[in-house]
């Protein structure tokens, strides 16, 4: 290479860099006023925990997400908010991306670095149980949040919505505005997630209660927002004539319908058509308040974050738990134009309740 | 009298001829399978399901097929040279972000925000360029390489968080139509025109599909492949930074998530639509009927209600069995040269 060719290289990769930096520096995302105060209250209790080896002692909590995600943020408040209520400084990770993989690698340095306790959402529902293997051999605890691992599992609780319950819910709801008559189209989410087949399950037990209800059209795969408002868009026009409903009981489609019929209803789209979905993305939540969607369900989680936390600090004060009991079901709301101001009151107060029960109901000493 | 019938007759057979070599070389034309494909899919689906007709599907079949155009086009501009960019999707996510950032969190309006999105991907677009040349790695390495740089970014910048305050008059060119047409369909028809135009009749069109072509032989005939290579790269950043606008138009929002499916598009859509993956091959029609003919099957499968856990075979076989009609057209066409050829 001539010494002016790498000369302007050498130049080039500094502006790259010094882009990238600029990139990040600006990039104030939704989230970064609560980040920030966080770290600063996390760096705090981070060091009252150094002082205080009584309470968090051998107690070292990892919360782990896998990829940046809108969920994962409001888990992290949950998170902040333990960290803020005991003192205990508690290692976020947000990894690069939804492969096991890299989870593995990650979870495993952690360990090699003396974390001892994971609050953590499975990238993969059975992969992530050999990782949870060889973590609780080495005297991890493990609580799986937002989602559970594969049974068997040696992760000691997962803390998450009962997705089967809050998919009926949602059923229930979307019937009840059709007037319990009428055609539904399903827009699931994710095929390969076990979850979606229970959600599946759910919506066709409610639905075979109501007679005049049928499931028109099932739709699935949306990986991304883009395909799901694809699919939507397309399901939507080979039932235009004939639907009316639509349910959604995952993020992405839930945005793709209030995306979807917030366009059909903008272009004068003469039929009804009512619509329940998942999430409080700021798209459906406006659709609600449109009156394009009637509802969301809301999860909590902020209790996934909080109370995954909680139970590992119970663990690891020698709690065990109870015999059969895995499943800590961390509640939902049903969101509607009633309750769009109020609802987040509502689910704090579900795991207000949830945290006063943790020592009776799940763990024994 | 003899004479003027003999005339008449051979008046006759040059007409026939004429009319011959004008369907012949329609026929051997790559992209006239994937026409053919697309035409016969339209005709299957508007019989099977009595909405596929109606002006909202169509209307919604033009407007992600333009899309897929601009995707495909990102992805066309470096298979021509005989690269690749494995990282189109980043470069699109990235451009969604920083117009989200613009116009959301910093409040900029579309003017601004706009622009800077699209130097940010074309940047992204340079860099690819500027890398492949400088250092001669292979665009694959590269490519795979800027994707984890720009997909980090993205990730950095947004955290996974949509950006929704986008300015209502940015989606009129996603969501509006002319006469049920959406404007998106007509500004794919417009830049494929134009880049039709400009791989037939212009210089650096020209150059391109000789670079692409074989690359040492237009090196020695005095092209700057280099160059060439680069502004490629640029190209490619430049319509995957469209693409990545255009979905914000469409979506009123910009997601994140935007561009993490595009590469099997991208190539599928560009290949199909006579591309050819060793360089030196481009058609619009052809991308363009790739686009609408992938759009169709998608759509298809969904009128014709087919089970949603098998959708993905369902979806390989009628891509196969439309890009077989290719296969069918190239043996004819052989058949027939070795008949020209074999004739005294």
């Amino acid at each position: 290479m001539k010494k002016q060719q790498v000369k302007l290289f050498s130049m080039v990769m500094v502006v790259t860099l010094a882009l990238t930096l600029v990139l990040a520096a600006c990039a104030a995302p939704v989230a970064a006023p609560a980040a920030e105060e966080a770290a600063a209250t996390e760096a705090a209790p981070a060091e009252a925990a150094a002082e205080q080896p009584a309470a968090a002692g051998d107690f070292k909590p990892v919360w782990y997400a896998p990829a940046p995600h809108p969920y994962f943020e409001d888990v992290r408040k949950g998170v902040e908010a333990y960290v803020a209520e005991t003192g205990i400084a508690v290692e976020m990770q947000i990894g690069p991306d939804w492969t096991q993989d890299s989870q593995n690698q990650r979870m495993e340095a952690l360990t090699a670095n003396g974390f001892n306790a994971f609050s953590v959402y499975p990238a993969d529902a059975s992969g992530a149980n050999g990782l949870y293997e060889e973590l609780t051999a080495a005297g991890s605890h493990i609580i799986n949040f937002g989602t559970s691992t594969a049974q068997p599992t040696t992760a000691s609780f997962a803390v998450a919505t009962d997705v089967k319950v809050a998919a009926m819910r949602a059923t229930e709801e979307l019937i009840k505005a059709m007037g319990e008559k009428g055609n539904i189209i399903n827009v699931l989410e994710v095929l390969e997630d076990p979850n979606t087949a229970l959600r599946k399950q759910g919506i066709e037990e409610v639905v075979a209660q109501y007679p005049d209800v049928t499931i028109i059209q099932e739709v699935a795969g949306m990986t991304s927002v883009e395909t799901a408002v694809q699919k939507v868009g397309d399901a939507l026009s080979a039932n235009i004539d004939k639907v009316d409903g639509i349910i959604a009981t995952g993020y992405t489609p839930s945005v793709a319908i209030a995306q979807v019929l917030g366009e059909y209803k903008s272009k004068d789209g003469a039929r009804t058509i009512h619509a329940v979905g998942i999430d409080t993305d700021e798209i459906v939540m406006q659709a609600i308040k449109d009156g394009v969607m009637d509802g969301t369900i809301v999860q909590n989680p902020y209790g996934h974050g909080y109370l995954s936390l909680l139970l590992l600090q119970y663990l690891s004060e020698g709690y065990m738990p109870k015999a059969d009991v895995y499943f800590v079901d961390a509640g939902f709301a049903y969101v509607n134009q009633d309750n769009l101001e109020s609802y987040s009151e509502d689910i704090l107060a579900v795991t207000e309740q949830i945290k006063s029960e943790l020592l009776d109901k799940y763990l024994e000493k | 009298m003899v004479q003027s019938k003999v005339d008449e007759n051979v008046r006759q057979r040059e007409h026939t001829d004429s009319v011959g070599n004008a369907l012949w070389s329609v026929f051997r034309r790559s992209d006239t399978s994937v026409v053919l494909a697309t035409l016969i899919l339209f005709v299957l689906f508007s019989f099977s399901n009595s909405s596929f007709l109606t002006p909202f599907n169509l209307f919604n079949v033009s407007r992600t097929a333009a899309l897929y155009v601009f995707v495909a086009l990102g992805q066309a501009m470096v298979i021509v040279i005989g690269g690749m960019n494995l990282s189109l999707g980043a470069i699109g996510g990235l451009t969604v972000v920083v117009a989200g950032w613009c116009m959301d969190t910093m409040g900029w309006s579309p003017w601004i925000g706009v622009p800077v999105a699209m130097l940010a991907g074309t940047l992204c677009g340079m860099f690819n360029g500027f890398i492949i040349i400088k250092s001669r790695l292979n665009s694959f390495i590269v490519t795979l390489a800027s994707l984890f740089i720009f997909t980090g970014l993205v990730q950095g910048i947004s955290q996974g968080f949509p950006y929704s305050n986008i300015p209502k008059e940015f989606t009129m060119l996603g969501r509006d139509d002319l006469f049920g047409v959406p404007y998106l369909f007509f500004f794919a028809v417009i830049v494929l025109i134009v880049l039709g135009y400009v791989f037939k009749f212009r210089v650096v069109g020209r150059r391109i599909l000789a670079t692409g072509g074989n690359l040492e032989a237009a090196r020695l005939s005095g092209i700057r492949t280099d160059n060439i290579v680069f502004l490629s790269h640029t190209l490619s950043g430049v319509f995957a930074a469209t693409a990545g606008l255009l979905w914000v138009s469409r979506m009123g929002s910009a997601q994140p998530s935007t561009g993490t499916d595009w590469l099997i598009i991208s190539f599928a859509v560009a290949i199909i639509g006579g591309t050819a993956l060793n360089g030196g091959e481009f058609s619009a029609l052809g991308i363009l009927a790739s686009a609408i003919m992938l759009t169709l099957i998608k759509n298809g499968l969904i009128m014709l209600n087919v089970n949603v856990y098998f959708e993905q075979t369902f979806l390989g076989v009628i891509v196969l069995l439309a890009v077989s009609v290719e296969s069918i057209r190239m043996s004819l066409d052989s058949r027939t040269r070795r008949t020209q050829t074999d004739t005294p």
